[in-house]
């Protein structure tokens, strides 16, 4: 999605139109109102006697609200500056829009102020993959307002907009005849509301002021930051918005909210990606991960549906609200097929309850804990042989690979062969691993089950003790990406070595060959781990999953670096990353390509990459969390800092957690290579 | 009633812990449509335990259906969530309660 276009955005609903705020969308691409994974308006086009107008500004003025100057013309010559346009944006149940004319002639003007209204209905998955529509449209104006309706059977979709001032109205828009005094100003507000009949619950997020109210609480209720250097504070801050935007309150969380996972494809909830993200934030916003436990607990799996590839216990992957999941053609109400958000949401469990010693959510969770943890032994053990294995059952709009790799190509052997299915891929038996003797630890101190804790630890060291046999490449001496299914290794080297130490599951005695392999030069670029090392044959430093940098992918590498003691590795990685950041200003990527920092000196973009994408908005914040080397240990925080060079001090105040409130320090003094001087 | 809607309300009767959360609590009223008369039912759920009985009341939640949807979404040919996205079983109040509502229904091959 291109750059110059401007995206309003609160949770699930977000507006993105060019820099004059006009929306023209066709139907393959993402621009225009949307609201729970349907588009809402596809059409909106402001003009003056006729005329199109050029852009001044734009100012951004929080993330849920835009403002864009305005004046009436064609190309670079202004035909009349005499006038200019005000257009603020704010999302809220759709969208209002506070349009302003000012004339600053001597004398006064007649104006014919249109504004063209329409829409498509599109499904997001329509507009990803362009689908034809199967249903009727209607457009009515009524009482001074347009309504343009969708209907297919009992699925009906609208969208309402009208003015506070008086409009003419027509089926294809508002027109307003006006006249503007010497030095005056006109003005209206335009109101654009996403109507979903019959899902009365469904009440959509709220308004500007309360919104602005929010955003303020969320911001004074993170640790400040001190630091001497400035960029670091610059990305922290626009981690924090950034994370608050993409909060996302599902009708069925009453009101709490949780990140939703990227604009703009997936604004809604994900296991995989709700879960890391609230790993990452932890430190700073503890309560985003009570509201992903919560929900993601509600919507457990329950049963067996091949066409959902939904188990017993197993948590979900997206949630969609769109038409084509609606008819059954999407499997997204809600679909499973992912073999991570399982074990992980254990993990999380864990996680959460060390920071925040809130037991009474274990104690609420305690069934949909062990229904994951069940999930691991009963459903994911497709091999019988003790580890984790995914293969779809809905064949045909199911998700093929079901780890966070999850495009065709990313898991290949090491001369490009790609594997057959079922396969298991190194990372979730670390998952598996760490979720067994976190799951241990909650049924030992808050379940008071010690048979259970014993039963779970037994099964962690057994599956320790085979993985490290049985994914170790002997020659080269990194675990293996995957197993196929006769049990033999896909052997190509990948980040996914890093999440292993995250996990705990790499014996002491290899961690050492492991990280020579993070941090030499086939898997690091200078700015951080790549997906697949070069040298693979599958190998592109552009290729989705196959060489590029995710800064996910490393904060998670650079936790791990710490749990085996490697404080400087983690703090290079934690330097290289956040270096890349200033180059986004701020604002990390999806993914960046895998070149030497050396070859391009800059961070290269991929493409289509989502931005703000919530994993890596979280990025910063767990990168901070690696470089002070934050621990809770019972009831007090860990405090280890190493910092890259060119750190001199970082302080992170008032990190709430079971102690109350904590103040950590850290001084610089590891040396990094290549690192600019400061 | 169903036959199907009378067999599953026997199955919750009958389960005392019904897998939901355990802090769960609230009351759903169900209105069964496309017979002579309306029927209502009652599910009442209090920190996870469930009741169902025949009848009307105050409730958090309403849900909206014709039987014959309702017969197949209780033997689980019908997906209750995407049942409810396109309108074709409306919901009024706390959608929570949808969702543990939809937790207790079977799975297609049930």
């Amino acid at each position: 999605m291109s750059d110059d276009l401007v995206k309003v955005l609160d949770g699930n609903t977000f507006v993105v139109s060019d820099d004059r705020g006009d929306i023209e969308a066709s139907l393959t691409d993402p621009t225009g109102l949307f609201a729970y994974d349907t588009r809402f308006l596809s059409k909106w086009v402001l003009t003056l006697d006729g005329q199109r107008l050029n852009a001044l500004s734009v100012d951004d003025l929080q993330y849920f609200e835009t403002r864009f100057f305005l004046v009436p013309g064609t190309g670079t010559v202004y035909v009349d500056a005499k006038l200019s346009v005000i257009r603020q944006r704010s999302v809220a149940n759709g969208f209002r829009e506070d349009l302003t004319i000012l004339n600053h002639a001597e004398k006064p003007v007649r104006l014919r102020v249109r504004l063209e209204a329409d829409n498509d209905f599109a499904d997001l998955f329509e507009v990803k993959d362009a689908l034809k529509k199967k249903g009727r449209y209607t457009r009515t104006a009524e009482r001074g307002a347009l309504r343009i309706a969708y209907e297919r059977k009992t699925y009906r979709r609208s969208t309402l907009i009208s003015s506070s001032q008086r409009a003419k109205v027509d089926e294809h828009g508002l027109t307003f005849e006006i006249r503007i005094p010497a030095h005056g100003e006109w003005t209206t507000a335009l109101d654009v509301v996403a109507e979903m009949p019959g899902f009365g619950g469904l009440e959509m997020r709220g308004r500007r002021r309360a919104m602005e109210a929010n955003l303020d609480r969320w911001l004074a209720a993170a640790p400040r930051i001190e630091c001497d250097w400035e960029p670091l504070r610059h990305t922290y801050r626009r981690s924090l918005v950034d994370l608050a935007a993409l909060r996302f309150a599902p009708p069925i969380t009453g009101g709490r909210s949780l990140p939703a996972a990227g604009l703009p494809w997936f604004m809604t909830m994900f296991g995989r990606d709700s879960i890391f993200t609230s790993l990452q934030a932890l430190p700073f916003t503890p309560e985003l991960a009570a509201t992903t436990l919560t929900a993601l607990g509600e919507w457990q799996g329950t049963r067996i549906d091949d066409f959902r590839d939904e188990d017993p216990g197993r948590i979900l992957h997206e949630l969609r609200y769109g038409e084509l999941t609606a008819f059954e053609e999407r499997p997204h109400s809600p679909y499973y097929g992912c073999a991570d958000a399982t074990p992980l949401y254990v993990v999380l469990l864990d996680e959460y309850e060390r920071w925040t010693g809130d037991r009474r959510l274990v104690r609420e969770l305690e069934f949909e804990a062990r229904a994951a943890l069940a999930w691991i032994d009963e459903y994911a053990d497709l091999q019988g042989d003790g580890y984790v294995w995914y293969r779809r059952r809905n064949e045909e709009t199911g998700l093929e690979n079901q780890c966070w790799k999850d495009s065709w190509d990313s898991i290949s052997y090491r001369d490009g062969r790609l594997p057959g299915f079922p396969r298991a891929t190194c990372e979730l038996q670390g998952y598996a691993y760490d979720a067994k003797m976190r799951g241990a630890r909650l049924a030992r101190e808050i379940w008071r089950d010690p048979d259970f804790a014993d039963k779970l630890e037994r099964e962690a060291a057994d599956l320790k003790r085979r993985f490290n046999r049985d994914f170790w490449v002997e020659d080269d001496e990194y675990f293996a990406l995957a197993l196929d299914v006769e049990g033999r290794q896909v052997d190509a080297l990948a980040s996914n070595n890093g999440h292993l130490l995250w996990s705990g599951i790499v014996d002491k005695s290899k961690a050492k060959s492991v990280v020579r392999h993070l941090m030499g030069p086939r898997l690091f670029a200078g700015w951080g781990v790549r997906t697949l090392a070069e040298g693979e044959a599958r190998f592109n430093p552009i290729g989705y999953h196959v060489g590029t940098v995710w800064p996910f992918d490393n904060s998670f590498i650079a936790w791990g670096l710490r749990r085996y003691g490697f404080k400087d590795e983690a703090a290079t990685i934690a330097a290289g990353i956040l270096d890349a950041a200033e180059f986004f200003d701020g604002r990390l990527p999806e993914a960046f390509g895998g070149y030497e920092r050396e070859q391009t000196k800059y961070p290269v973009q991929y493409p289509t990459a989502c931005s703000p994408q919530a994993w890596s908005t979280g990025t910063p914040l767990l990168l901070l969390r690696t470089m002070l080397g934050l621990e809770p240990l019972g009831d007090h925080l860990v405090v280890d800092p190493a910092l890259p060079a060119g750190v001199g001090h970082l302080e992170l105040l008032d990190i709430p957690g079971r102690w109350g409130r904590v103040d950590a320090f850290g001084r610089g003094r590891v040396e990094v290579d290549g690192r600019r001087g400061r | 009633m169903t036959d199907a809607g009378v067999e599953l309300f026997e199955r919750l009767g009958a389960v005392e812990h019904v897998p939901l959360m355990k802090g769960a609590s609230g009351t759903m009223l169900l209105e069964l449509t496309g017979g002579k008369r309306i029927e209502r039912w009652r599910i009442v759920v209090e920190k996870g335990e469930v009741a169902v009985a025949r009848g009307n009341g105050p409730a958090d939640c309403v849900l909206r259906a014709d039987r014959t949807l309702f017969k197949r979404m209780a033997s689980g040919r019908v997906n209750a969530f995407a049942a409810v996205l396109r309108g074709a079983v409306e919901v009024e109040g706390d959608p929570r309660l949808l969702v543990l509502f939809q937790r207790m229904l079977p799975g297609p091959r049930s």
